[in-house]
């Protein structure tokens, strides 16, 4: 088994790799650079000439991808052209808010859209599957921005019970946390639950239909007991990587949501890295999606693998 | 009544003076600058006497301390900074205001008035200026402020390596000297009239010498730094040890940006923020729809014009220029792109809110006939022009040509509209292509915004318009003390852009911004969102 987490943990780090020349290459193709970015309107020959002199940004591609690279293996993100100040300070804050708002997205979404989908599952066809399915579907179909808008103008506008904007400022109580970042959880549950209850119904309902599961029935073991000791341990491989993905969404995905509600994490940190040209920023956070993408695909296979013992042994 | 009384009361009929007085009675203005634009329109300091004397002030709301001020601005992110050089947004100007002072404040008439510089005196031809510090004044530090601070905070812009945003309004100086604890003497290059001016611009803030970082905002400003996250916010706590007596009123300001324009509004309607910079006029209803927020409208300069670049064709036959200045439905631009948020343009960069604007100049009105006879005349009747915009040229860019569009079609002239994307709009389009939109902020002279934009050898002249008496009246303008005589050079520099210059300018936009009812205290300054930013130092909270 730890053979083939180390076969996947050398495939992420390939990956990676090829993530950070794609990052590179597609910062490079960018109309303009951060000097033009900076100046804008102002920029004339000589102030746009004196900046990238500054920056040292014309050295040639290559050796600036193999400097970024080796910095990297080093752990140094670099410095930020538009702040001139070190990336990993500018990022530490913004990502722990990222995981604040990501992990308890996640610790309200992942068991409701478990148990959606598992009571869907239970009796397909049924009033609860009808219920969930097209409750889901919905979900799925209205844009994040959307629903964030309706709450917005809803709780906070007229009811005025919530706050329009998430304030990162000092929180005295647990509770003034929760109250800050109520919308923005309720909007992002709202778009991620649909998917990943979805998953739980068709892996389960999949399921339901091998012969072992028809032994059960037969059997007269009760339909709650086939679903939750039979059904959801073999069902759990496509379930984590579903789960997997949404949360890899939270943390990278969610720019909407910052924007809306005036949230600072590390995805608008991004935009506005582009929007500036600051290529080492965009550079850095890109990394840090794609590492968290790997890193969450990872965890979920080696779940799926522990759930599942016939997936332990490579093909 | 007495002669003297007989002219002061005349005097007060001139609509100049009475809406002066105006504005001095309801406590918007100080009696120090009611009395110095007096003297601006040349009236003698005697006659001023007589003329305040009679203009009893209105008693002013007292100012009540203390309360939390949140607002917020628009655009921000990790490149906001506390380095005064460096400053380029509303978000760094905010900051500006509540940390720093300048030398010079400028007033909501573009006049400069004392800050940390007590009094000032230019010799005869302008080419020398002798400011006098005030006395006491304390940096956050401890430190007192003396002269070496002031000339160390305004030769750092001429530094390569600062990287400073105003790097080009501080060229002409020369040298400044030191000439005692309180007293500076700055020798520029070529005669500035202006001067005074310049040096309360955003950036011109007064850091202790030898200052290199700034992250603790080390001014003498109304407010110390408690915290400051670039992209995410500033907290600010009232300084109890500022120069002005009783000000601030507020405890604490929170000012940070939200980029998005609803989430803005929406954070002033839920009362999240008490203030917000930069509201879109089709947001006007919303606001005026709920009783606890205001908008706030600021007559000012800026503009989004269209630019036809006077050295290529086809736009550098004057007759086609004329002809799409004739096709501007200036109006009608107003009242559907701008809400009637604005006031005409006359095809000139300067606004009606500039002491030296020129409305002798006749108002250039909407007419399709003289448009089409021009058009003839440029051999273009029938043709095609491509005009390239964006939404980042400038508020209602897109919407402006659009217009024209429609406008052109109906004589005859089609006119294609690009768009093109934000991304590199400055770089590839702008100053490139024959015909383009573009905007500008205003800039606190009359003088700067004709030097920057308009001038022969000018990097921003977008339109590559060339006219040599044009620059030698800027010239002329800059020694000139005389405010008569300064006002008849800008007459003719400015008539010289509306007949022959590569831009048309519709109408000038004013600042929309909006605020809680409870906020009070809020003086207008037309340079800029929120009052040129000065509100700090003015503001405090109702209720």
């Amino acid at each position: 088994m730890w053979l083939v987490v180390l076969r996947r943990l050398g495939l992420g780090i390939i990956t990676l790799w090829v993530v950070s020349l794609l990052v590179f290459a597609g910062t490079e193709i960018l109309p303009g650079d951060v000097a033009e970015a900076i100046l804008g309107q102002s920029a004339t020959p000589e102030a746009v000439q004196a900046i990238r002199d500054q920056l040292h940004l014309d050295r040639p591609a290559v050796v600036r991808y193999a400097d970024w690279l080796t910095n990297l293996l080093r752990g140094d993100l670099g410095v930020s052209l538009a702040a001139n100040m070190e990336i990993s300070e500018m990022i530490s804050g913004r990502f722990k808010n990222t995981l604040v708002l990501a992990s308890l997205t996640a610790a309200l979404a992942v068991p409701l859209a478990l148990a959606m989908g598992l009571a869907a599952a239970m009796f397909p066809g049924g009033r609860v599957d009808r219920l969930v399915t097209i409750s889901t579907l919905f979900l799925l179909s209205v844009p994040e921005f959307f629903i964030a808008a309706t709450l917005v103008l809803v709780f906070a506008v007229h009811l005025q019970w919530l706050p329009a904007i998430t304030y990162m400022t000092e929180y005295e109580s647990v509770w003034q946390l929760m109250e800050s970042l109520a919308l923005p959880i309720l909007t992002l549950t709202t778009s991620v639950v649909a998917h990943m209850a979805r998953m739980t119904r068709a892996a389960i309902i999949n399921v339901m239909t091998s012969p072992y599961i028809e032994m059960a029935i037969l059997k007269g073991v009760p339909r709650g007991r086939i679903v939750l000791r039979h059904a959801l341990f073999n069902a759990v491989g496509p379930v984590v990587n579903v789960i997997a993905l949404n949360l890899a969404y939270l943390v990278s995905g969610v720019v909407i949501v910052e924007t809306v509600f005036a949230y600072p994490g590390l995805a608008k940190l991004m935009v506005d890295a582009v929007s500036r040209r600051d290529m080492p920023l965009v550079q850095a956070c890109a990394m840090i999606f794609c590492t968290a993408y790997i890193l969450f695909i990872l965890i979920a296979d080696v779940l799926a693998i522990l759930a599942n013992p016939r997936l332990r042994e490579p093909k | 009544m007495s002669e003297k009384k007989k002219i002061a009361h005349a005097l007060t009929q001139h609509s100049d003076v009475a809406s002066l007085k105006a504005l001095y009675q309801s406590a918007a203005m100080s009696r120090r600058a009611f009395v110095s634009r007096l003297a601006a329109l040349g009236i003698s300091t005697s006659l001023a006497g007589i003329i305040v004397a009679g203009s009893p002030v209105a008693v002013a709301a007292t100012p009540k301390r203390g309360g939390r001020m949140r607002a917020a601005a628009g655009a921000h992110g990790p490149d906001d900074t506390l380095d005064p050089a460096r400053f380029n947004s509303v978000i760094n100007y905010g900051r500006g205001e509540q940390f720093y002072n300048g030398l010079t404040r400028i007033d909501g008439f573009l006049v400069a008035q004392p800050d940390l510089a007590e009094s000032w005196e230019p010799n005869g031809d302008a080419t020398e200026w002798v400011f006098k510090l005030r006395k006491g004044v304390e940096f956050h530090s401890g430190k007192s402020l003396d002269a070496e601070d002031a000339l160390y905070s305004i030769q750092r812009h001429l530094n390569k390596d600062v990287g400073s945003s105003a790097k080009a309004f501080v060229a002409n100086v020369a040298e400044g000297i030191v000439e005692n604890k309180h007293t500076l003497r700055f020798k520029l290059k070529g005669p500035d009239a202006d001067f005074p001016v310049i040096l309360g611009l955003y950036q011109m803030k007064i850091v202790p010498v030898g200052t290199t970082d700034f992250s603790t905002a080390p001014g003498t400003g109304p407010f110390k730094l408690k915290e400051f996250k670039p992209g995410v916010r500033s907290l600010a706590h009232r300084n109890e040890n500022y120069w002005e007596e009783g000000r601030p009123y507020l405890d604490e300001i929170e000012w940070f940006g939200i980029s998005d324009h609803n989430a803005r509004m929406n954070a002033l309607l839920a009362g999240d923020i008490s203030m917000m910079s930069g509201l879109d006029p089709k947001a006007i209803a919303k606001i005026n729809g709920s009783a606890d927020v205001r908008v706030v409208n600021t007559k000012a300069g800026q503009y989004t014009n269209f630019a036809m670049m006077t050295d290529r064709a086809p736009s550098d036959n004057n007759e086609l220029r004329l002809a799409i200045k004739y096709l501007q439905n200036r109006e009608r631009i107003l009242k559907l792109i701008y809400k009637g948020n604005g006031m005409l343009g006359n095809d000139q960069p300067i606004s009606p809110v500039d002491p030296m604007y020129c409305d002798e100049i006749p108002m250039r009105g909407y007419d399709p006939d003289k448009a089409k006879h021009h058009l003839k005349k440029a051999g273009m009747d029938g043709g095609t022009i491509k005009v390239h915009t964006s939404e980042v040229a400038g508020t209602g860019a897109i919407e402006q040509a659009l217009m024209l569009q429609r406008e052109a079609s109906k004589i005859g002239l089609k006119i294609e509209v690009q768009r093109d994307p934000g991304d590199g709009y400055w770089s590839a389009t702008w100053g490139k292509k024959p015909f383009f939109m573009s905007g500008w902020n205003m800039r606190p002279t009359a003088n700067i915004m004709l030097t920057l934009a308009f001038t022969s050898d000018a990097a921003w002249n977008e339109a590559k318009w060339k006219n040599p008496r044009f620059d030698e009246l800027l010239t002329l303008g800059r020694a000139s003390l005389d405010p008569v005589q300064r006002k008849n050079i800008y007459c003719e520099a400015q008539t010289l852009i509306q007949q022959t210059g590569g831009v048309a300018i519709p109408c000038f936009i004013d600042y929309l911004d909006a605020m809680s009812n409870k906020v009070k205290g809020f003086e207008p300054v037309p340079l800029g969102p929120l009052g040129a930013s000065q509100w700090p130092r003015s503001v405090w909270l109702e209720g």
